[in-house]
């Protein structure tokens, strides 16, 4: 077991835990706002669990997930943010 | 040579998943939606960067290289404006303001019948 | 502008020369492009590229830090039971006036943890923020413009 190996047993379950946390805050949250910033922060992390995945199975493929879902998470995080600022204003 | 990589990789994914486990921890305990986004800036900028940083630092390869750069443009560029977008919706949707704050200009500055928005310092000209 | 595009060029052909299409080859080339255009400028009227091209790599560099700075900030609150902060909402005077300033300087105030931008007036004259750290409400806004707006002013024009 490399040094490498040790540092990815810590860091992986250090960067699955925060879904968990976020999803309390999901479920919990008083407003829709607060629901989409719990959103926000999980495709975050996703796309930094996919790079930390990839290394953790040596294979590269997983950062094409990770840049894929880069893009998609801000269309999501927008027309969500985009929705509940039209609900108001009309 | 290898070895110093991985080295140097590993340390970086650490510091990245500790910076990203505080950040889901401040989602939590943060008093309001305002300091909730400003900390969630936290996990795309440091967080993201430098697991990023150390994957390629790993891989060591042309291909990871322009990947990783990609990853990092698009998370650098995308995520102010959607943390922006939420707080807007989230303060004309009326979300409260933690009740220790020590200013808010905004106040009564938002004409939401004509969609526009006052400039504060043209109050204090009068 | 025109200048970059030329040292690009040079680091791309300087890159497959080498025959190997590697990062370290690219920064090589950019390196010694950079050197050849310095050498082979006109002594008589001043080129701004020179000058522009250290000071944006000053700005990269100080930007990074800022990010760092407030990021450990912001993690030792949250990682420490009780609140130091002393959240408020500000509006700032902008000094930027084109809309790529404008935009440059939200995202950034937006990218570094602790403050972010809410929205811009209709004269595009004031910026309204929320920053978590406010001690004074005065020194804060004069902080904030003569660090970072000045300085990305200073790239930028």
């Amino acid at each position: 077991m490399s040094f490498l190996d040790i540092c990815l047993y810590i860091s992986l379950p250090l960067i699955i835990l925060p879904v968990l946390i976020s999803l309390f805050r999901l479920i919990v949250g008083p407003d829709i706002a607060d629901r989409i910033v719990a959103l926000d922060t999980m495709t975050s992390i996703g796309i930094a669990f996919m790079a930390a995945f990839g290394v953790f199975m040596r294979k590269t493929m997983a950062l094409d997930v990770a840049l894929i879902l880069s893009l998609i998470s801000f269309l999501g995080t927008v027309s969500f943010a985009y929705y509940l600022e039209r609900r108001n204003l009309q | 040579m290898n070895l110093v990589l991985e080295i140097i990789a590993g340390i970086l994914i650490v510091a990245g998943s500790i910076f990203i486990f505080l950040t889901a921890v401040g989602l939590v305990k943060m008093p309001d939606l305002y300091t909730r986004v400003s900390v969630t800036t936290k996990a795309s900028t440091l967080g993201v960067g430098l697991v990023i940083v150390g994957t390629a630092v790993f891989f060591h390869d042309l291909a990871v290289y322009a990947r990783s750069i990609l990853i990092v443009i698009f998370v650098f560029m995308t995520s102010p404006v959607s943390s922006h977008m939420i707080g807007r919706a989230g303060y004309l949707d009326g979300a409260s303001l933690w009740e220790k704050t020590k200013a808010n200009h905004l106040e009564g500055q938002y004409d939401l019948k004509n969609k526009s928005l006052k400039n504060y310092y043209d109050k204090k000209e009068d | 502008m025109n200048r970059l595009m030329v040292n690009i060029m040079f680091a791309f052909i300087w890159m497959f020369l080498q025959g190997n299409l590697h990062l370290f080859a690219f920064f090589e080339g950019f390196f010694l492009g950079f050197l050849f255009l310095f050498i082979t400028r006109k002594s008589t009227e001043p080129t701004p590229y020179f000058t522009r091209f250290f000071k944006v790599i000053w700005f990269i560099f100080y930007f990074i830090k800022e990010i760092i700075v407030s990021n450990l900030k912001v993690a030792y609150d949250v990682a420490t039971p009780g609140y130091f902060m002393k959240p408020a909402i500000l509006a700032i005077p902008l000094d930027c006036k084109t809309d790529l300033e404008i935009t440059l300087f939200a995202n950034m105030i937006t990218m570094t943890p602790g403050t972010w931008s809410i929205d811009v007036s209709d004269d595009r004259k004031t910026l309204y923020i929320h920053a978590m750290y406010v001690d004074d409400v005065d020194t804060f806004i004069k902080d904030l413009k003569n660090g970072l707006e000045r300085k990305l002013l200073e790239v930028m024009r």
